[in-house]
């Protein structure tokens, strides 16, 4: 499979929609592109630094995403076209300098890139982040096939620069994820010239890149929307599919496009119903709307997540001469299409066959009913779990030991990051709380000041790695100042584990795979003066001494578990640490004495447990190798063997 | 309490929550479950057996005195105030570094050296207090070791978890040193003997100590904010007229009043009858203050006595007859405990007919109540 930098132009490439997002970039010329690993965008950063060097631009994985924006934005104001590409929770993050960027405007072309999770499928929200793009005045774009997800991109570093705003793109899992035919476009090969121009000549002036005189700009940026429709009215990715007069319109965009268009084929309605796919969401255009809008007086409104569509075309609804007909909206509002979670082609066949009182069966019943309990049947249940020989599985096994033991009903505060399995049997349900980047230590640092109040509770803040770098500082730093009272624990697997091992400021190595300066965490955490431990998780023994040692004492206290994610070692090494057997001589499988505590509560998936022996034994498919286990068995019949 | 044998959550609602607890230690150790911290039993993990060993010898679940003496002594619990007595004495130890480092005169470590000299038993099962004075238990395989496990610790010692972590594969001989409760355990282990853990009749020979109750309840952080416990060498409740707890360093010995103790008194210890740990080959405890530096000895099997013979033809014992008033005093103060710890169990269940794990035969109960 070729990469997003083939030079080929008219030929035509599989690409998943982040890859085309990524090569629509760099069809734009970008010179430079930072972002914040986040699934589903992660892979828009990852195609385009793996090719930065040979396409001669600039790639980095920032800290956060605010980092990476306010990067990006640097690049824009020295006239280098720049890209930032996030999940949707990424949007939250970068709210506050948006909100102030699009008061001032900006340099060379600036794309924000958000990926949204319907079904929160990878996510802790689902949250539509086409309303940041009404709520602070900014023109979107939402790509329904892959070539759009490529032309469009390239397409908005034209329209940001036209109109001297950012502009944005939402994608959605489905499409940052799924696979489609690109046909690709020329790679432009212009060097690239960095040069900041608002320096203020002999006569002083006003810099342009600060958001000053805020009201009047606000106005200004009102007319760049209005300009922005303008050019949106007669888009080429706008465009109607059906009968002239329809029985039924059908309003959507994105991914639910081609969810539409299957409805609409499956149920052999084409001459009856009417697609009309918006790609400019907003502004909307407004005429193109008002047009299709009479060509029918029911309306379905077909759109993942929020009604923003919806609601935002029943504004124009509202606005149009009295004696214009208004047509029956169909919907989330009306309960027709799920106000939560992704659609599917099943779900639109559904709604219009209500709408247009048809029955429609997608499959015989008694096929249905087949399809559903095969998975029961076959399928053994799955878990959120850690993989086998995560150093996570060891820390949360040590954690709860020595909460259990320190006996003051202590709890976790947890965060996001691969540990966020904790929260269920993987991690034996020790993390209590889970929001979001840095929230952790937050909390901790809140209870923590709870004492006037009789609160005795030990609190564990967990973070990873990658988390400490990107939300968790400011609060441990704000716990260490307010003279709170928690434990931070710092999950050091030496890489972004989550999305997928992308480095971070810890790791010495930067997105272009160029080593760099490590950012100690223990020599930061040191430097603010309170005690830093760090232990191995993989010794069970000593880091739940650590752990009770660092409970028993007040104030803020740091201890970093340190092993690397079993991922990335074995990648490398290509071999486990250890040979585990079980010794079924001395396994005492259900007696008193174990009871199972392997299989049934360590709960490793490399672990089995054999019905018909009465024993555990080791899926050698599956086991890591780390040995922990041999550690837990009570009999010491898990034997483990250096390689 | 129910006669049933139940699993380590009943255990834990039964025993450990309802404060009667003894922190014996025989629950602890002998799985992934259940492990003694800093004074408390601990369960770490969910168990879901219904019946567990560490309900079974727990010494405050039902315990059927009866089988239990019938096992230990061949014969049903006779309900006398010290147990099964085949002789009474005082005696202490010839070695002067053993009496200098034990409690009164040292017989109890002079006893188990000639036995581990004598290969009557290989590793004594003892409590041993680490450096900041937290007892555990321990095992002693010589002399050295036995002098580093000598001296009271006044705290709750899980003495039993040390015999349930050893290999269940071993032959080693064992001694073991316990309370009332421990002996109580070890007990319940002869009459029911235990699964998937070193054999009980490893044991050979049971020492048990006179006791009326251990310090618990923050004694622990009372000790580490007063004394400086790493320098600690002993600690002492000296017999009446005393009215102290001793703390002695190398150098110096510091007192505190005994009446600012008793708030530490373990709760737990009220509910128990056992003064003499009546199930204990030889039951030692001092020779009061009448005998200062000397032990009170209490032999009830054929082991114990032949241990005693031993230990006289060897010269390490010393021994006088104890007065016939001494004795009086002590049948007096065991019936006194077996009473006050029946009236307490009787106002914690509000019933004369829950006597918890008190499993006495009818004539035996009368008479204590009456």
């Amino acid at each position: 499979m070729a990469g997003i930098d083939i030079d080929a132009p008219g030929t035509t490439e599989l690409f998943i929609g982040n890859e085309a997002i990524a090569r629509g970039a760099l069809e734009a010329g970008i010179g430079f592109a930072a972002a914040y690993p986040g699934t589903p965008s992660t892979e828009i950063m990852e195609s385009l630094a793996s090719v930065a060097k040979k396409m001669n631009f600039y790639a980095e994985w920032s800290v956060n995403e605010k980092v990476a924006f306010e990067t990006a934005a640097g690049a824009s104001f020295a006239g280098i076209r720049a890209i930032t590409a996030m999940k949707q929770n990424g949007v939250n993050v970068i709210s506050d300098f948006l909100a102030n960027l699009v008061v001032s405007g900006i340099g060379a072309g600036l794309v924000l890139v958000s990926c949204d999770d319907p079904s929160a499928i990878s996510s802790s929200n689902e949250q539509d982040t086409r309303n940041i793009a009404k709520w602070l005045d900014i023109p979107l774009l939402e790509p329904g096939t892959f070539q759009e997800a490529k032309d469009m991109t390239k397409w908005a570093f034209d329209l940001a620069e036209e109109l001297d705003t950012i502009c944005m793109i939402r994608s959605v899992t489905r499409i940052a994820h799924a696979r489609g035919n690109v046909t690709l476009g020329e790679l432009p090969r212009k060097e690239h010239k960095a040069h900041f121009d608002e320096i203020a000549s002999f006569t002083p002036t006003l810099t342009k890149f600060a958001p000053v005189l805020s009201a009047w700009k606000h106005q200004q940026l009102h007319a760049k929307l209005d300009k922005a429709q303008e050019i949106f009215e007669p888009s080429p990715f706008n465009w109607y599919r059906g009968p002239d007069k329809a029985e039924l319109l059908i309003i959507t965009c994105g991914s639910c496009w081609l969810y539409s268009l299957e409805a609409v084929n499956a149920l052999k309605l084409e001459s009856k119903v009417g697609i009309l796919k918006l790609g400019t969401i907003w502004p909307l255009p407004q005429k193109l709307i008002e047009k299709h809008l009479s060509k029918s007086q029911k309306i379905l409104v077909v759109e993942e997540i929020d009604p923003f569509l919806e609601g935002s075309i029943k504004e124009l609804v509202a606005d149009l001469p009295p004696a214009s007909p208004h047509p029956t909206f169909y919907g989330k509002r009306s309960g027709h299409i799920n106000a939560f979670g992704e659609l599917n082609p099943d779900m639109v066949i559904e709604a219009i066959a209500r709408i247009m009182d048809i029955t429609y069966e997608s499959r015989p019943a008694e096929y249905s009913k087949k399809a559903e309990e095969v998975p029961l049947t076959y399928m053994p249940p799955r878990l959120m779990t850690f993989c086998s020989g995560c150093p996570h599985r060891a820390t949360f096994w040590a954690i709860k030991n020595a909460l259990r033991l320190d006996g003051r009903d202590g709890f976790v505060t947890g965060d996001i990051g691969c540990y966020s399995m904790a929260l269920g049997p993987a991690g034996f349900c020790q993390v209590r709380t889970m929001y979001c980047m840095g929230a952790g230590a937050g909390i901790a640092s809140g209870l923590g000041k709870l004492g006037q109040f009789g609160f005795k509770q030990p609190v564990l803040a967990v973070c990873g790695d990658s988390t400490f770098f990107h939300a968790t500082i400011p609060a441990l730093i704000n716990g260490i100042y307010n003279q709170s009272n928690f434990t931070l624990i710092i999950l050091d697997n030496n890489a972004t584990a989550m999305t997928g091992f992308q480095p971070h400021p810890g790791t010495g190595m930067t997105a272009m795979e160029e080593p760099t300066k490590v950012v100690s965490m223990d020599t930061l955490c040191a430097s603010l003066g309170v005690p830093v431990e760090v232990c191995d998780p993989f010794d069970l023994k000593n880091t739940t001494e650590t752990l009770l040692k660092a409970m028993s004492k007040d104030g803020i206290k740091v201890v970093i578990m340190r092993r690397e994610c079993e991922l990335v070692r074995a990648r490398r090494e290509k071999k486990p640490l250890y040979k585990v057997h079980v010794d079924p001589d001395k396994c005492l499988g259900e007696a008193c004495g174990c009871d199972r505590l392997c299989t049934r509560v360590f709960g490793c998936l490399g672990l089995e447990w054999d019905k018909e022996a009465g024993k555990a034994k080791i899926d050698e498919t599956v086991c890591a190798g780390c040995g922990v286990c041999a550690d837990i068995c009570p009999q010491g019949a898990i034997i483990k063997e250096a390689v | 309490m129910d006669m049933k044998v139940k699993g380590s959550k009943e255990l834990l609602t039964e025993v450990i929550d309802a404060g009667l607890c003894t922190l014996c230690g025989a629950c602890a150790g002998g799985c992934p479950y259940l492990v003694s911290y800093k004074g408390r039993a601990v369960l770490l993990d969910d168990c879901t057996l219904s019946e567990g060993q560490c309900y079974r010898y727990c010494p405050r679940t039902y315990t059927d005195m009866d089988a239990v003496s019938q096992q230990v002594f061949g014969m049903p619990y006779s309900g006398d105030e010290l147990g099964a007595v085949k002789e009474i004495f005082l005696a202490r130890s010839v070695d002067k570094e053993i009496h200098e480092r034990g409690q009164d005169g040292g017989t109890v470590t002079a006893l188990l050296s000639v036995a581990l000299a004598e290969g009557i038993i290989e590793g004594v099962i003892e409590t041993k207090m680490d450096d900041d004075k937290i007892p555990q238990g321990f095992v002693a395989r010589s002399r050295e070791e036995l002098l580093e496990c000598s001296g009271v610790s006044y705290e709750p010692s899980p003495v039993l978890e040390a015999l349930n972590h050893l290999p269940r594969e071993s032959t080693e001989k064992l001694g073991i040193v316990g309370l009332p409760c421990h002996v109580a355990a070890v007990a319940k282990m002869k009459t029911y003997p235990p699964q998937n853990r070193v054999n009980i009749d490893n044991v050979k020979l049971v020492v048990g100590l006179l006791c009326g109750w251990s310090l618990a309840n923050g004694f622990h952080q009372f000790l580490q904010q007063n004394f400086d416990l790493p320098r600690v060498t002993k600690f002492d409740i000296p017999h009446h007229p005393g009215h102290t707890f001793d703390v002695y360093t190398k150098s110096d010995k510091e007192s505190v009043e005994l009446d600012e103790i008793r708030q530490y008194i373990n709760n737990a210890c009220s509910y128990c009858l056992d003064m003499t740990a009546e199930f204990a080959d030889i039951s030692i405890g001092s020779g009061r203050a009448k005998f200062k530096g000397w032990n009170t000895v209490i032999v009830r099997t054929d082991a114990g006595a032949e241990l005693i013979k031993l230990a006289k033809a060897k010269h390490v014992l010393e021994t006088q007859p104890t007065p016939v008033e001494s004795v009086t005093n002590l049948k007096r103060a065991a019936l006194n405990k077996k009473k006050r710890a029946l009236n307490n169990i009787i106002a914690k269940t509000g019933d004369k007919n829950d006597l918890l794990y008190v499993g006495l035969r009818e004539d035996i109960l009368d008479n204590l109540l009456a």
